[in-house]
Order: C-alpha cells, then sequence, then structure tokens
C-alpha cells in the first residue's frame, strides 16, 4: 500500500505525460495546498464525510475483480478494480479502452476542493468511452466500477467522448464489499457533440464501510442531450457533485434520481445545471428515503446565463423520512438572468401519508402493507425515468430490500 | 340473525367538535338504506369514524356482521366486511389498480383478484387500471375504480359516500345500476347522499334524515320525495327544531 504523500503521487503518475501529466501536476499543487473541506463551506453543508486520508492507501496492483452481476446484453464493457482498469472490451462501434493507454484524457479541470485535487494528483486509470459520429449503440455499455482492498483509496476516471449525432447508453455499477474500508474518488466526464445522446446510469451499490465522493461534469452541445440516472444505494458516504453545461443551443439534460439511506448512511447530492445557450431544456427529478440515522442532502440549482433565452428548466425532489433519527435536505435554488424563460422547481420532506395509509388500510392491506406499497409508488415514479427499462425490476428490488431491512 | 351493520349510542368528537351524538342505525342483511343531510350534518364523519380514520374520538357501538370493529385497526374492520367507497378518493401516486388489486388479493386471499378481474370487464376499467390509483381520474373512472374495489373485497357491509358527487346524469345512473347489481342477501348497503337524484335508479327500503349529528326522521322513500319539496329547513320546522346560527343570520340581512 502506498500513503497518499508527494512520493506516490509522482509515483502513480510517472507515466503521464503532455496535458494529462500537466493535469496530474496541478492536482498535486492544489492538494497540498487546499484543507479538507467542512461543513463552513457552503458546498458541503449538512455532511461530515469524517474521512482521514492516513487511513488508506493506493495498492500496489488491482485486487482480484467480483464476478459481474448485472445482467446484459451489453454492447462493450470495461472492469476497472481499486483504479485499474483490468479488462476493457469494444463492440458494436463503440470503442471501450483503459484510460491509461489512451491519449485523450480530458481537458485541465478547475479544482473546487481537496477531493478534487486528490482525484486529479492520484488518478493514473480509468475508462475511455468513443463513440464515433452517427454512431447508434443500441445495448448499453457496462462499466463495472469495483474496490475491492481493503483500506485502498482510488481514483478513477471515467471519459465518456460522444461524436456529433451518436447515441449510447452506458451503465456504471459502482460496488465493493460490505465491511471493507474504502475510499473512491471518481470522476466523470462525459463530453456530447452536437445532436449526440449520451445517458449514463449509476447504481451506486458501494459496501457500507466505503466512502465515496464523486465528482461529474458533462458539457452538451448544439442539440445534445445529456442523461444521468443514479441510484443511491450504498456506501458509508456517498458524494455525487454534478456540474452540466449545457453549453450548446437546444441541449437538454435529463437527470434522474432514485436513493436509499438507513442506518448511519449519508447520501450526499449536489447537482448544479448551467444553461449557457438558446432553448436549452433540463428536467431534474429525484426522490429518497432515508431511514435509521442517515441522512441525505440534496442541493440543487438552476443557473440560467443570459445567453439562455427560451429556456426551460424543472428541478423535482422529494424525501420520505422514514425515522425520527434520520434527515433530509432538499435546497432548490435558481439563478436566472435571461427573461424569457420557463423554470419550476418543488420540493418535499415529510413522513409517509397518513391519508394514504388510511385509504389503502380501509381496503384491507395492514400497516406494514399499506406503507410498503405506498413506498413502491413513491419511487415507481423515478424508476419509470430510467432511461434503460430493463433495469426497473432490479432497482425496484433492490429499494425494496432496503426498506425491508428497515422495517424488520 | 345479526344485522349487516348495527350501530348504538354512537359519539363522534374531533377535538372540540362534537359531531355525531348518540346516532342509532341498523341497516339488515339484504337492504339498502339511504342516509340523506344537508352539508355539515356530520354524514362523511359518520363514514369515516365507522371505518376507523385516525383523530376521531368515537364512542358507542357499531357493529358488522356482528362483530364490534370500534377500537380494530382500519384493515380488521374491511376484514370483517366493512367497505367505504370514498367521497374523494385517495390519491395513491406510483400505485396502479393492477398492483393495488395485486396487494388486496395477496392480503386477503386469491378469490379478490379472481372477483377483481370478472368486474373489470363489466364495469370497463380498461382506461385506468394500468394508472396510478385515482391520479388524473375522471370523477365516474373514480367510482368505477372504487366500485371494482368494493366488488372485489366483496364486503358484508358497503357504505357509499356521496355516491353521487361529481358526477355528471349518465355516470350517477351508470354507478347506481352497479350499486343495484350488486344487492344480494349477504349484503347491506348504506348510500350516503345529499340529494335525491340518486334515487331515481335505486330500490330503496330506507331513508334517514340526519341533521347536526343525529337521526331526525327515518321512514320509507316517501320521506325523500317530501325532502325535495320541503328542503332541509322544512323538515327543521315541522319537527321544531332551531334553524342553525348561520341561517338566523342570514335570514337577518
Amino acid at each position: 500500500m502506498l500513503p497518499i504523500d508527494q512520493t506516490t503521487h509522482e509515483r502513480v503518475t510517472a507515466a503521464l505525460s503532455g496535458r494529462a501529466a500537466e493535469r496530474a501536476r496541478a492536482g498535486w499543487v492544489a492538494f497540498r495546498e487546499l484543507e479538507m473541506p467542512s461543513e463552513r463551506l457552503e458546498q458541503w453543508r449538512y455532511v461530515h464525510p469524517g474521512i482521514d486520508l492516513g487511513a488508506f492507501g493506493l495498492p500496489d496492483r488491482a485486487g482480484r475483480p467480483h464476478p459481474a452481476v448485472l445482467g446484459g446484453p451489453w454492447s462493450a464493457s470495461a472492469v476497472n478494480v481499486d483504479g485499474r482498469t483490468v479488462a476493457a472490451q469494444d463492440g458494436d462501434g463503440v470503442e471501450v479502452a483503459a484510460l491509461a493507454t489512451q491519449s485523450d484524457q480530458g481537458p485541465t479541470v478547475a479544482i473546487a476542493d481537496r477531493f478534487e485535487a486528490m482525484h486529479e494528483a492520484f488518478s493514473s486509470d480509468g475508462v475511455l468511452v468513443t463513440v464515433p459520429r452517427g454512431a447508434a449503440v443500441a445495448d448499453p455499455v457496462l462499466i463495472d466500477l469495483q474496490a475491492v482492498t481493503p483500506d485502498s483509496a482510488s481514483a478513477p476516471r471515467i471519459r465518456i467522448v460522444a461524436a456529433a449525432s451518436s447515441q449510447v447508453a452506458v451503465v456504471v455499477h459502482e460496488r465493493s464489499p460490505d465491511g471493507m474500508p474504502a475510499l473512491v474518488v471518481p470522476r466523470f466526464e462525459i463530453e456530447v457533440d452536437n445532436g449526440a445522446r449520451v445517458h449514463l446510469i449509476v447504481i451506486q451499490q458501494w459496501g457500507d464501510e466505503t466512502a465515496a465522493v464523486a465528482r461529474h461534469h458533462y458539457v452538451a452541445g448544439r442539440d445534445a442531450t445529456v442523461g444521468l440516472a443514479e441510484a443511491g444505494l450504498g456506501g458509508r458516504f456517498s458524494r455525487l457533485h454534478l456540474s452540466v453545461d449545457l453549453i450548446g443551443d437546444g441541449s437538454s439534460a435529463d437527470i434522474v434520481g432514485a436513493y436509499f439511506g438507513d442506518h448511519s448512511q449519508t447520501l450526499d447530492y449536489r447537482y448544479f445545471l448551467r444553461h449557457a445557450a438558446r432553448g436549452t431544456t433540463s428536467e431534474m427529478f429525484l426522490k429518497g428515503a432515508v431511514a435509521g440515522q442517515s441522512r441525505s442532502v440534496f442541493s440543487g440549482l438552476i443557473r440560467i446565463e443570459r445567453e439562455g433565452q427560451k429556456t426551460s428548466a424543472h428541478q423535482t425532489n422529494r424525501n420520505l423520512v422514514l425515522s425520527d433519527g434520520a434527515d433530509a435536505h432538499s435546497v432548490p435554488n435558481l439563478e436566472i438572468l435571461a427573461d424569457d424563460v420557463r423554470c419550476g422547481h418543488g420540493s418535499a420532506v415529510g413522513p409517509l401519508d397518513e391519508e394514504q395509509r388510511y385509504y389503502l388500510m380501509s381496503r384491507g392491506l395492514d400497516r406494514m402493507r399499506a406503507d410498503r406499497l405506498q413506498v413502491k409508488g413513491f419511487f415507481e415514479e423515478a424508476l419509470v425515468r430510467f432511461p434503460v427499462l430493463r433495469f426497473e425490476p432490479v432497482l425496484r428490488a433492490a429499494l425494496m430490500a432496503k426498506y425491508a431491512g428497515v422495517t424488520a | 340473525m345479526s344485522a349487516a351493520l348495527r350501530v348504538a349510542g354512537l359519539d363522534v368528537r374531533l377535538g372540540e367538535l362534537h359531531i355525531i351524538r348518540n346516532l342509532d342505525l341498523e341497516v339488515p342483511f339484504g337492504e339498502l338504506h339511504v342516509m340523506m343531510g344537508p352539508n355539515g350534518s356530520g354524514k362523511s364523519t359518520l363514514c369515516h369514524a365507522l371505518m376507523g380514520r385516525p383523530g376521531y374520538l368515537v364512542s358507542g357501538v357499531a357493529e358488522v356482521g356482528g362483530v364490534d370493529v370500534l377500537g380494530l385497526e382500519v384493515d380488521r374492520r374491511a376484514a370483517a366486511g366493512l367497505f367505504e367507497v370514498f367521497q374523494y378518493p385517495v390519491e395513491i401516486p406510483g400505485v396502479t389498480l393492477r398492483d393495488l388489486i395485486a396487494e388486496m388479493a395477496e392480503a386477503g386471499g386469491e378469490a379478490i383478484g379472481h372477483r377483481a378481474v370478472e368486474v373489470a370487464a363489466r364495469l370497463d376499467t380498461s382506461s385506468f387500471w394500468d394508472r396510478p390509483v385515482n391520479v388524473g381520474l375522471s370523477g365516474g373512472e373514480k367510482k368505477r375504480s372504487e366500485m371494482t374495489q368494493l366488488l372485489a373485497l366483496a364486503p358484508r357491509m358497503a357504505i357509499l359516500d356521496e355516491l353521487d358527487s361529481g358526477l355528471d346524469v349518465d355516470a350517477v345512473r351508470e354507478v347506481a345500476e352497479a350499486v343495484q347489481h350488486m344487492r344480494g342477501p349477504d349484503l347491506g348497503v348504506l348510500v350516503i347522499t345529499h340529494y335525491t337524484r340518486v334515487l331515481r335508479y335505486l330500490e330503496v327500503d330506507r331513508v334517514h334524515v340526519m341533521l347536526d349529528g343525529r337521526i331526525v326522521q327515518s321512514g320509507d322513500r316517501s320521506l325523500a320525495d317530501r325532502l325535495d319539496t320541503e328542503g332541509y329547513d322544512g323538515l327543521r320546522t315541522s319537527l321544531g327544531m332551531s334553524h342553525p346560527e348561520g341561517d338566523s343570520f342570514l335570514t337577518g340581512l
């Protein structure tokens, strides 16, 4: 195990050259200078990640991957373990490769906090998905993202580059064993060229002692669509900080989420959508439940720049609080600089609905059945918006299994 | 033999409000009774107090087929054979009628599912069978959904709260015919209504009039006809009852 320090930074990034090397160096400088984020920063309000970097190290080599559990068919796939891509398979016109072997490692990024810096300084591999111009990839691409080594820190980078008029869906399955401490600091970059469509589906099933601090950044060109559908199930602390730049006229973002916290989990979502072009649209729809002593945060910001005339943007976040010890924070925000836009937001935090319970019980369902049905219905509205329909039963089962665990 | 519904000395309070006072009512098996009364007379409260909606303080006796249901959980009252058709059926987002029927069958037995399928064909539920329960449904669709659930559960005592509210003339006839069709020797029916129009399509055994939380008069069908001409105020006067304060205030204007 290599400690998180300068020697390790230099060692793991030694093979990088050109812009990738610059990126890593800039990351190290920022990592050295920045403090660990605290609740005093608006971006980290309501959460206490409790991550001690001294407790983790970078593994010398990738551990043994667990076999895939999500059923195909897949057009192409990759397996990344402990930050290293150990398998990659092209198919159906889409190229999937280990990022370490590629020249395109993405543009230099603006670093906002120490975890982003850590990713830049210690990331040496990941997965590059390249979709050629006009390609319509029928089945989704699977990226199996695993942490398997105890006390490991890893920083995989997933880059999806979709050329003009192409279409692809990418499924990322994030997982690690329960009871195994691990820190994962991934970065997802999606570039969607004119008229292309990319949907990312993240099934977050990190183990119960894994802390994950994920950064997502997407850019959509003219008439392009980018989508994220995330199912937040696992992790001790799991953060997803998303920023989407709609920079092409007529571009759109389709963001959906379903999350369920139990025990002492923290699920932390910071979603920023920037409308910087004319006629852009965005839809954000997230539903979450918290039980036990768990906590969720949804902080959503829609910013419409002066150039964002004729924009339509909506965000909805609804939360069920299933126990006294759990809490959910929902903070929707709008910043509108243009004057010809349609925007809306809705936010709710509350317990199960008494009227629904009474009605369902009057139909002969006992309280447990009535509540379970209500919870199922609550998530259904999010699940039907997930782009790859065949995961719907899997995700429904996973969410309801968490609910069953709460009520047992 | 026990009645489908026997209510004796029922008292219902909601916070400071004393809504129902010492109410007695008996609906024998096989009969259809109508409960009439103006807004605020306590008709809907009676439904919810019997079904067990939380929040009410209820005392007295209420038996369904001889089983005292007061004090039971709502689902146990349903299991005893009580069914309420809601005036305002609650929206259950994300749960289709198909899902709900499946859950009802799992909880109460396969026969529920089989009956639901039969009924669904007869009541034309196709437009909302796979839609979330009561979400975005028309008034007529909501009543058909309620009737489907009722017939699937095959209750012993059905209470239909404001059966005709929110329905156009055709829908009123349709739902009344469905009620007429479900009648049988093992079922008691109580139709609660504000107006007499729905009674045109029903064979009524007995009519009760509720005013200020009490049944003030019971009789045969002619009582409803009398109400049609006299109104509730006329009945109040002939019974020597005082008029509510609001009314005398308005009269004084």
